[in-house]
């Protein structure tokens, strides 16, 4: 399920092709090399907060510019590799925060520049998509894209992922992360692990507002509901942080594998893939297994090096829009906060 | 070279002038491709024009208020710094 593949999947092309992928838009800062879909390096760094705080926009970039360099370095030597060999720099282009986004956008263009290598902005999300095909082999999977910060069900079509469904308010990470700091449990690793950890703890399921909407979903009011309750429920000793963990869980991975069942029906779909931070919860993994092995449907998941934030899914997908032929101005390099996955046209699929 | 990187509204009071040499004319342009594609993130009340000349790269501002220059200033120096630290590790620039 989580082996990489060493083999090029794609046509025969004259050479091979290197491309670095830089990716920052978010707490964590990684450079990836890839070369004809095997991953020769993804070293990477989390800002982690302590716990009761948040990530916010300029001590995150911050926290990047600090070490940017040092991955850079570790990503070459890793791959052992030269600035010679890389054939186009990746980067996310957006969605993220501002502030990280450009920390990282600003030494991609430099190094481009002093190398004299062609320039890519990606799609964060594209980036997440693209390095969950090459690592599970799924072909036409549909997506469950689920982070601290989107939370989207995708298909392909027509030279473009689609969103089916998506969350109407909050991100499902999120809602995990503030609920995290509700009740004061650590960001470290990430308060979703420790989430899933405390959870494992309990089978208590206390009842929380159950959103899907069709094929959106809502988080907003789910943590409302447990910002309010948690205080009161764990003061009186009605209930556990672990209960409240486990309960949690339930109650929003049950709604993304209520909407991902639905779009898979409308797709006709035989394949999920789960992608992007939260799509490491083995919980969610599980419950996700269930709904295919009734279906009959294949289930595709990475580990915590690819599902989360990384390097080396900005250089996949920069990989493929690079042999497709595409390539970013320096004046066009801007990054965007707001980027959504159906504004990009996937030029290197049928 | 010239990259003017937002619209000043109104009468801009303040101003604020920055020149910084580099090395060659090769690395200045360099440093103005990587520090001008991004806009001011504030609408208004802010102008910035970069530009690089032989190996000169200048930078001015004309703002309405101290605080919004203070900050877009303070920000630039940031980027500024980590493109040098960037040359410095990856430079020099490859030989065409």
């Amino acid at each position: 399920l989580t082996q990489q593949s060493t083999a090029p999947r794609r046509t025969p092309w004259p050479a091979m092709t290197v491309v670095i992928g830089f990716e920052g838009s978010a707490n964590k800062i990684g450079v990836g090399i890839v070369r004809d879909g095997v991953v020769l390096s993804n070293p990477r760094r989390t800002y982690i907060t302590p716990p009761g705080q948040g990530f916010l926009p300029s001590e995150t970039a911050r926290h990047h510019r600090g070490v940017v360099l040092t991955v850079l370095k570790e990503a070459l030597q890793q791959a052992g590799l030269t600035p010679a060999d890389i054939d186009c720099v990746a980067y996310t282009k957006g969605p993220g925060m501002g502030a990280p986004l450009v920390t990282v956008a600003i030494v991609a263009r430099t190094v481009a520049q002093l190398w004299r290598k062609p320039l890519l902005g990606v799609n964060h999300c594209i980036g997440h998509i693209e390095m969950g095909r090459l690592i599970t082999g799924a072909t036409n999977p549909t997506v469950l894209y689920v982070s601290g910060g989107n939370t989207q069900v995708i298909a392909y079509s027509e030279r473009r992922y689609r969103i089916f469904g998506e969350t109407i308010d909050i991100a499902v990470g999120n809602c995990l992360d503030r609920f995290a700091r509700v009740i004061k449990i650590s960001n470290d690793p990430s308060p979703g692990y420790n989430i899933e950890q405390m959870a494992k703890k309990s089978s208590r399921f206390v009842e929380l507002p159950y959103t899907v909407k069709g094929m959106d979903v809502s988080f907003s009011g789910i943590l409302s509901f447990v910002e309010e309750m948690a205080h009161k429920l764990l003061g009186s000793g009605e209930c556990s942080a672990e209960d409240l963990c486990f309960s949690l869980q339930e109650t929003v991975f049950a709604m993304l594998v209520e909407i991902t069942e639905r779009a898979m029906a409308h797709c006709g779909s035989q394949e999920v893939m789960i992608v992007g931070g939260v799509g490491c919860n083995l919980r969610l993994q599980e419950m996700m297994g269930v709904m295919c092995a009734e279906r009959g449907a294949r289930l595709f998941a990475t580990d915590e090096r690819f599902c989360i934030d990384n390097g080396a899914m900005i250089a996949q997908a920069g990989w493929e829009m690079f042999r497709s032929g595409q390539v970013t101005e320096l004046k066009d390099s801007w990054i965007t906060q707001r980027f959504r996955t159906d504004e990009v046209e996937v030029t290197w699929r049928d | 070279m010239a990259v003017h990187c937002s619209e000043t509204s109104g009468q801009a009071k303040l101003e604020f002038a920055l020149r910084i040499p580099f090395p060659s004319e090769r690395e200045a342009r360099i440093a103005l491709q990587s520090l001008s594609p991004d806009r001011e993130p504030r609408r208004g009340g802010i102008g910035k024009e970069m530009r690089a000349a032989d190996n000169v790269l200048s930078v001015t501002w004309a703002a309405d208020e101290a605080r919004i220059l203070r900050v877009s200033v303070g920000s630039f120096m940031d980027h500024l710094a980590l493109v040098l630290e960037t040359m410095e590790e990856f430079g020099p620039p490859a030989a065409p």
